[in-house]
């Protein structure tokens, strides 16, 4: 085999600190260099040109750069080696910028470990396979599971560019928490005006296929190829037959003993409920742990009004499977939960604040259905406790957020927006009223956000108080907030009639035995990984899993809405051909010697590994051994590792590559 | 013993298994393995204190499994299992190398067995695996013989022993082991006995690339017994074949043992004790210590 | 062989996602770290064979370090946690058989430390020096008269160094 070695200078990057001609000299002289060079630029196109033309001037199999980490160029050379007629996996980087030139000062040290670097590269490319690409089928359909505006918008732009989409929404409604909001900063128009729309046009969408009140209960198979099962929970209504009417929820004589969940609990709904009018699909559910039918079996009264005969009692959970291409996760976010302490959770709750003991002390969402026109004060600014006009508002920001000491250090990111559009509702609909903010720090980053805030403070004259509040108790029907103005360096004590939270975003509580069916990494918190923070912000680690919304990280509604575009076009980008290539890392067995003990299967992350029988000539099973799905395996190497009979090789780095560089370390 | 004999001869005779894998006596102290397919060879079959050989090793090799293909229809295999070899069964069914349903477990309520061949039962010739036996009783079987007894009790100079190790120096430690893998002669007596050492190809037979160095060389003999002892730990039943079957008396069980107190002690596991409880290897829990890394 | 010129050798077999882009993120800020480590490019930490390191300190390694995502992070969801019990094992194992526990080190280095990924370097290339070479395993290779036969060089130079 002939092998060549360019160092590269990188300018003065390498060569400031390792002796580049003299590396490029001593791996002359290692058994099996044909050529071995150094130039200032390899990336280049000269540089490029550089390696073709030694490669084919001196039939060169295989090549080592000694260059920058194989991250930044590993494909730059790859390609160059291509064009040379090589099998690019004949190709070796050695890492001499990063982990040498640039962490060393001594030259005579740095140079002496390049050389070494360099050799550990050259053994490893002896022992090199050439590779091809492998490639898989796509099915051209989209599972997007969430239906916020995230979902929304994603399932739209996939389904505008031609391609089947599946939506799955766990509520009977589809609109997430965009449609309980008022009114949207920074322009202050009405959310479910703007979002409505959307919501009508994915039902009526002819390839969207939309699952409300349903569930992804289990996925597998691999990116082009996923098989979802979706549960669709008993909704006891026929749904082709229901008109929407709203008769059964009239006529319903539970009337309280629920809150409806989309008022936030400031209100109740019925048995037999919509979340709300405006809901998509128009089709209401039946609450069984609250319907008297399912009680005693008496009652029947929306049966009785119900001309159309929707009402379906024996009604049952039913399974869907689908074939997929790829998956957009949607799943958005929740509140932290402000008054609970439970043990276990790394949530610790605002005991000090009363949320829950005190009916006027509200989060965000809840503020946020009393300033709706649709909501239940009918937009109204009232006290929960008693209906009055609450004369002074505090609205305190960073509850949970930015507080590591109650479980959460991130920033959620959305709150100082919120509030300041709080406190500028407020202000709007109760001219007399005083609006209090305690706020640690402003963070209004965004187009026309800070003149937002500004104008909150400036022309509505709402009281921004820099500092944090310590208790909030209840005297003679006012709430007493302690706190303190760190500019002013005092203690302030405000008696409000109204105490308002602007709780952190968290994640759904099932967000992680989410993430465990589909498969992709989360963080402490549960939110959802994406591939690369800056590079591939809405792709998941898993491939054809792809990210849109709060599920990801606290996200304000443009965001979401731009994520879930570019997740949408991530999948058009997937599903623009009909086979796709990838990189041919995997894992393969050597049946043969395989013993079958399928420890393989027991740690492999994808669920790769299958059992594949042997049989004899009489089509008899005489051994199983493991047999990996190229499509699905990501090749991480874990099988190969927990193989005891070392019957598993990963392609690009077997372990005899691995045992050469030892050998030259 | 004769309701065993009869019970075997009775399973031959209904084919209800292809073969009886048991015990038969050679002299006074002294049994061997047999592979029994005639109903009239089970009147030699014998249980007692000098049944020493975990069976279980049978199960996976090629030859024996092919007497269950003899027939139309594939049969079973009975084995008499100790409790203790019980516990490989397991290990072998959960490491998918055979299926309960194909095997007919035959056991005992064990009374210990000797260390050795030739010896006389007693507390001070008792095998060390039986001095902190537990399972006196198999924890799975499908025809159980024998009164409930008792094993005496001794001392257990093996946990003595890894105490003492426990206590030396790193340096001392080293010297020790240098000491007795030294002796290794590269037999793979301990290999070849062990239920759990199933693979065709083993690690050290395979040459590209070479694993472990095969020539009997005191590199090659380190790297031969940590893999061994790596392989096996959080696997190992603690039937102690492999030390006995060691012509060069190298204590591979207090390498075994140690590792099996660990596997207790960190992750409250011990091998083949139940089918439901999954194995350690191939399974972990985001529970698991963080101690060791940076 | 004079001490003081002794530069310990140090294996790290580092996963691709997390600690080798961590290293490379030393690299590009420029943070100093000792020379005698050098990176072994696998995958996963969870495949890493415990015989890798057996084979490294073989061939003359003083100190291994093994290097992977932090739990929760792993690039491939799982595979850090089957490496964190493997090695869990193999370390006792090492340590039963008497081989220092600071010649076998682990970490968990994400892709934004680089300067952690600087100080466990440091940290074990001072920990290996003031333990000094490896000689018991060492003492074995140059009893050893058969050269590899994978790379003769390496073999050779480590019976050079016990001269």
């Amino acid at each position: 085999m002939k092998i060549g070695v360019f160092i590269c200078h990188c300018g003065e990057n390498i060569s400031r600190t390792v002796d580049c001609p003299k590396v490029a000299e001593v791996c002359r002289n290692f058994p099996g260099v044909e050529y071995s060079t150094n130039y200032k630029y390899m990336c280049s196109d000269p540089g490029q040109k550089l390696i073709k033309d030694a490669v084919l001037e001196n039939k060169l199999d295989a090549i080592v750069v000694g260059s920058c980490s194989p991250h930044m160029h590993e494909r730059t050379f790859r390609n160059a080696a291509i064009s040379a007629g090589i099998n690019p996996f004949l190709v070796e980087i050695a890492n001499l910028r990063e982990q040498c030139s640039w962490v060393h000062d001594d030259v005579e040290e740095a140079t002496q470990k390049a050389i070494e670097l360099v050799r550990m590269a050259l053994e490893k490319v002896k022992r090199d396979k050439p590779l091809t690409k492998i490639k898989v089928n796509v099915t051209k359909r989209i599972l997007v599971i969430g239906g916020g505006i995230a979902g929304i918008q994603a399932a739209l732009d996939v389904a505008n560019a031609g391609y089947e989409v599946i939506l799955v929404e766990k509520e009977p409604s589809i609109g997430g928490h965009m449609s309980q909001l008022s009114e949207t900063f920074p322009t202050l128009d009405c959310s479910q005006c703007i979002l409505t729309p959307r919501m009508v046009e994915v039902y009526q969408h002819p390839k969207i296929k939309l699952f409300t009140y349903s569930e992804v209960v289990k996925v597998e198979g691999f990116i082009g190829n996923f098989k979802a099962t979706i549960k669709k929970k008993a909704r006891h209504i026929i749904d082709d037959r229901c008109s929407g009417c709203g008769l059964c929820m009239e006529n319903c004589p539970i009337k309280k003993k629920a809150y409806n969940s989309f008022e936030e609990n400031l209100a109740f709904r019925p048995a037999i409920y919509t979340p709300f009018p405006q809901a998509v699909p128009n089709i209401p559910v039946i609450d069984e742990t609250i319907c008297t039918h399912y009680k005693n079996g008496k009652c029947g009264m929306c049966v009785k009004v119900c001309d159309r005969e929707a009402i379906d009692f024996d009604q049952e959970d039913t399974m869907f499977v689908a074939d997929i291409g790829a998956i957009i996760v949607a799943t958005g976010f929740k509140l932290y939960n402000i008054e609970k302490k439970s043990s276990g959770s790394i949530y610790k709750g605002y005991g000090e604040y009363g949320y829950g003991k005190y009916r006027d002390v509200i989060d965000g969402l809840q503020f946020e259905r009393i300033a709706s026109a649709s909501g239940p004060t009918s937009g109204e600014i009232k006290r929960p406790s008693d209906g009055k006009v609450p004369k002074k508002i505090v609205f305190i920001q960073c509850v949970g957020s930015r507080d590591e000491s109650k479980g959460i250090s991130y920033c959620s990111k959305i709150c100082c927006m919120y509030t300041a559009k709080h406190a500028m509702l407020y202000k709007h609909k109760v001219h007399d009223g005083e609006a209090y903010v305690f706020y640690m720090d402003i963070r209004a980053g965004g187009k026309m956000y800070e003149e937002f805030v500004r104008r909150a403070i400036e022309e509505d004259n709402v009281k921004y108080i820099r500092g944090r509040v310590s208790r909030i108790y209840e005297e003679k029907g006012k709430y007493i907030v302690k706190g303190e103005d760190t500019i002013a360096g005092m203690p302030v004590v405000v008696d409000a009639d109204m105490v308002v939270l602007a709780s952190a975003m968290i994640p759904h509580d099932n967000a992680p035995l989410l993430a465990r069916t589909i498969g992709i990494p989360y963080d402490k918190y549960g939110f959802y990984n994406e591939a690369h923070p800056k590079l591939r912000p809405v792709e998941s680690t898993t491939s054809g899993v792809f990210l849109a919304g709060a599920c990801q990280s606290p996200r304000d509604i443009p965001d979401t809405v731009s994520m879930a575009s570019a997740a949408a076009s991530k999948a058009i980008i997937l599903f623009s051909s009909d086979q796709l290539e990838r990189e041919p890392v995997v894992a393969k067995v050597n049946e043969d010697i395989c013993q079958g003990c399928f420890y393989c299967k027991k740690v492999c992350p994808f669920g790769a590994i299958e059992v594949k029988d042997i049989k004899d000539i009489n089509g008899i099973v005489f051994k199983e051994v493991a047999y990996i799905n190229q499509g699905v395996c990501k090749g991480c190497g874990t099988c190969t590792a927990t193989c005891l009979s070392k019957s598993i090789e990963l392609a690009g780095f077997n372990n005899e590559e691995i045992f050469a560089q030892i050998a030259a370390l | 013993m004769e309701v065993l004999r009869k019970y075997a001869s009775e399973l031959l005779e209904k084919k209800a298994v292809a073969a009886v894998i048991g015990y038969v006596r050679v002299s006074d102290k002294r049994t061997r393995p047999a592979i029994i397919t005639n109903p009239e060879d089970t009147s030699s079959l014998v249980f007692d204190n000098y049944c020493l050989n975990n069976l279980s090793v049978y199960l996976t090799k090629a030859r024996i499994k092919a007497l269950c293909r003899t027939s139309d229809k594939p049969m079973k295999l009975a084995i008499t299992a100790k409790p203790c070899d019980v516990h490989s069964i397991v290990a072998l069914i959960q490491e998918n190398q055979i299926h309960r349903d194909d095997i007919h477990i035959i056991s005992f309520n064990c009374g210990g067995v000797v260390k050795d061949f030739g010896l006389e039962f007693s507390k001070e010739t008792l095998a060390s695996k039986c001095i902190h036996c537990e399972s006196q009783k198999p924890v799975y079987f499908d025809k159980l013989f024998g009164e409930e007894k008792k094993i005496p009790a001794a001392e257990d100079k093996q946990l003595q022993k890894i105490n003492e190790i426990d206590s030396m120096s790193t340096e001392e430690r080293f010297e020790f082991f240098k000491k007795e893998f030294d002796k290794c002669i590269k037999c793979y007596a301990c290999r070849a006995v062990c239920p759990l050492c199933y693979c065709q190809r083993c690690i050290t037979d395979k040459t590209i690339p070479c694993w472990i160095e095969s020539s009997s060389h005191q590199r090659g003999n380190f790297s031969w017994n940590i893999v061994r002892a790596f392989h096996l730990s959080a696997r190992c039943t603690g039937c102690g074949e492999c030390e006995r079957a060691c012509p060069m008396d190298i204590p591979l069980g207090l390498i075994n043992r140690t590792m099996a107190i660990e596997a207790k002690k960190s992750f409250s596991f011990v091998s083949g004790r139940s089918l439901e409880i999954p194995t350690l290897v191939g399974s972990f829990d985001v529970k698991d210590s963080d101690e060791l890394f940076m | 062989m004079d001490k003081e010129k002794w530069e310990p050798k140090i294996a790290a077999f580092v996963c691709n996602w997390c600690t080798y882009t961590g290293a490379d993120l030393a690299g590009t800020s420029r943070i100093k770290y000792p020379s005698n480590t050098k990176l072994i490019r696998v995958m996963c930490s969870g495949s890493v064979d415990p015989v890798f390191i057996l084979k490294a300190f073989e061939r003359g390694a003083d100190g291994v370090l093994v290097s992977g995502c932090h739990p929760n992070d792993c690039h491939y969801n799982a595979g850090n946690f089957h490496a964190r019990r493997r090695w869990d094992f193999f370390h006792k194992l090492l340590d039963f058989i008497g081989i220092e526990k600071e010649r076998l080190q682990f970490s968990w280095i994400s892709a934004s430390e680089g300067k952690k990924f600087a100080d466990v370097i440091s940290k074990i290339t001072k920990d290996i020096k003031s333990l000094g070479p490896f000689k018991a395993y060492k003492q074995m290779n140059s009893e050893f008269t058969v050269n590899f036969p994978e790379y003769n060089e390496s073999s050779n130079s480590i019976n050079k160094e016990l001269q």
